[in-house]
């Protein structure tokens, strides 16, 4: 294969592109681990609650945050036609004391014990009492906790001490690791101390069909997908990390593009001589793409090995939420091939209007 | 009976003010056997005639007719096929694939085209051999000498084992001694297996060792006489 013959006796000059294709696809995929890592950091939880509705406060705006729901309101999302099973959900952020000087922020999830909403254990067993507390893996990594251990969290001024016991596995909710406690708690824990009525929930769990949509004075429902795409910084953010994306496959198939185009420009006079001896126009041409796949395959491949060394090593302890799935890496690998190839196209436009005469021309 | 036929063969390039009439009613007929020496000055329209015979370009009137089927009529793919099959191209220069052994350089024919390749093989190693090529031929292109690159393009355009050889001047950069030796390598390989052959040269020393001398001014012949 001629193609295959000037790759291995021009090696500095195909490995050196192939080694900026390896580049941009690494960039590529660590991107598009990022852009997953952060999807996945902004609510799995929410994604892996064991419900397929939710209803939110009506004058939220669809924000958790913001979401708050009457004992009324609950019951009377409860007492819907279409829902099947609904549960209430209170969610709110608070700073955790896990040792002497050493705290991060959670997103506490109250739910009632026993109900769908609640996590199954990986590990330990479910809460019983309000003083008890489940804390998912993701916080473990972060802080080491145990089964058993105790953490403190704020009630007002003061804080409470809730024991661990048992570990989740559920992701991570608004950024924050989730822990799961009874609903009676989560509601000391937002509002003790102060003197207003305590809302009943921050959002309701629903079991059902057709229920999107409904909504009263009060609160309104939506389908679990679209309360995850309303978390605040969700879309603007995977709008940024699919425009980072874009821009590095874009660059990619400029820069294999004119590599190749600069690669066939020098080799004008040698591609007439070959036409000029009876080769095929597309002969050359598939002899071209070939070269072009081969950087590209090579260098993808080597972008995916730095990509799984990166993980075993810089990520593997930290906290950069960073998800390489092989299907994100076989996208962004084939991405990168099929940018190549379409960056190339100008140079088997060239090669293919390439005159045989310039053969006899060039002296 | 003659390989190669040319008849009022014309040939202009450019439109009205800047038309260029490169060959004018050219004829010429090159034998079986035969090498013909293509002798004049520069511009005066000899490697357009070669680019003719070689259906790299097409005439502006005229008729080319080759083992009497007329190349002007071919349509892309039948000229392709014609030019690696039935014509060896000799350029003047550096016309290897310059990452390529001497070798491999002949075998190139066999990529793009049908072919036994283990003929293909035997066909090379013959060539090399008869050319004095063998210390060199597993040598890169670009380390070859000019003497010994030149004679690696008439090994390749005897590959096919063509009827039809158009030289370009082939001996432009070698010495006379060297230049004299690849001359007589092309004669008696045209002479051997019954070729016809149009060698461009500048160089008259050259042109008298072939069969006849055409001499050509404007694109017309001046003078066709036998050398021997
Ligand atoms: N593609 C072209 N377009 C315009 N003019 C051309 C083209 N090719 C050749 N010519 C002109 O045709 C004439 C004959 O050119 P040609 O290359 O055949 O000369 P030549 O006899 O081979 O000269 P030399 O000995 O210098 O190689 C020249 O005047 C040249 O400028
Ligand atoms: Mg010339």
């Amino acid at each position: 294969m001629l193609a295959l013959t000037e790759v291995r006796r021009r090696k500095l000059q195909f490995g050196f592109v192939t080694g900026v294709v390896a580049l941009i696809a690494y960039l590529i995929i660590m991107v598009t681990g990022l852009g997953l890592g952060l999807y996945e950091a902004a609510g799995t939880a929410l994604l892996n609650l064991n419900g397929d509705h939710l209803a939110y406060a009506a004058n939220s705006n669809l924000s958790v945050i913001r979401s708050r729901l009457s004992d009324e309101d609950v019951a009377e999302v409860r007492s819907l036609p279409g829902a099947e099973a609904a549960t209430p959900i209170g969610y709110v952020a608070a700073v955790i004391e896990f040792g002497p000087d050493e705290s991060d922020t959670a997103a506490i999830i109250g739910v009632i014990p026993g109900s769908f909403a609640e996590p199954e254990v990986v590990e330990g067993r479910p809460i019983e009492s309000p003083t008890e507390i489940l804390v998912d893996r993701a916080w473990v990594r972060v802080a080491g906790t145990r089964v058993g251990d105790t953490l403190a969290l704020p009630v007002g001024f003061e804080t409470r001490d809730f024991t661990v016991a048992g570990i989740v596995d559920r992701g991570y909710f608004f950024f924050q690791p989730g822990m799961y406690v009874d609903l009676a708690s989560w509601q000391d824990l937002v509002f003790q101390g102060e003197a207003m009525q305590k809302p009943a929930a921050s959002l309701v769990l629903l079991q059902g069909r057709d229920l999107a949509g409904t909504r009263s004075e009060n609160w309104r429902i939506v389908t679990k997908e679209d309360g995850f795409n309303n978390i605040e910084g969700v879309q603007a953010q995977q709008s940024t990390v699919d425009a980072l994306r874009y821009m590095g496959l874009l660059i990619g198939a400029m820069v294999i593009g004119v590599f190749f185009y600069v690669i066939t420009l020098q080799k004008v006079s040698l591609l007439g001589i070959l036409k000029a001896i009876g080769a095929p126009g597309p002969y050359l041409v598939t002899q071209g793409l070939l070269q072009v796949l081969v950087v590209c395959i090579v260098g993808a491949a080597v972008a995916v090995g730095l990509a799984l060394l990166t993980e075993a090593t810089v990520l593997a302890s930290d906290t950069i939420p960073i998800n390489f799935t092989s299907g994100a890496m076989a996208t962004s690998s084939i991405s990168v091939v099929i940018a190549g190839v379409v960056g190339s196209l100008l140079s088997a436009r060239q090669v293919a209007s390439i005159d045989p005469i310039i053969a006899m021309q060039q002296q | 009976m003659a390989i190669l036929q040319l008849r009022g063969v014309s040939k202009s390039f450019g439109q009205g003010a800047r038309r260029v009439d490169a060959v004018r009613d050219f004829s010429l007929e090159v034998d079986r056997g035969e090498v013909v020496a293509l002798e004049g000055p520069s511009g005066s329209g000899k490697t357009t005639l070669l680019a003719l015979a070689g259906a790299l370009l097409t005439p502006t009137a005229g008729e080319i007719r080759v083992d009497g089927d007329d190349i002007t009529k071919y349509g892309a793919r039948a000229r392709t096929r014609y030019r690696r099959d039935r014509v060896g191209f000799v350029f003047q220069g550096s016309n290897m694939v310059p990452f390529l052994t001497a070798r491999e350089n002949l075998l190139l024919v066999g990529e793009f085209g049908a072919g036994d390749r283990a003929a293909l093989r035997r066909r090379a190693d013959e060539l090399l051999d008869q050319l004095d090529l063998i210390p060199v031929r597993d040598q890169v292109a670009t380390s070859l000498s000019g003497g010994e690159r030149q004679r690696v393009a008439i090994a390749r355009a005897l590959m096919r084992d063509p009827s039809l050889l158009l030289v370009d001047e082939p001996t432009a950069s070698l010495n006379f001694e060297l230049g004299t030796r690849v001359v007589d390598a092309l004669l008696s390989e045209v002479h051997l297996r019954d070729k016809a052959c149009i060698m461009v040269t500048h160089d008259d020393r050259m042109a008298q060792r072939a069969d006849r001398l055409v001499e050509i001014r404007d694109g017309s012949v001046l003078s066709d006489r036998p050398l021997r």
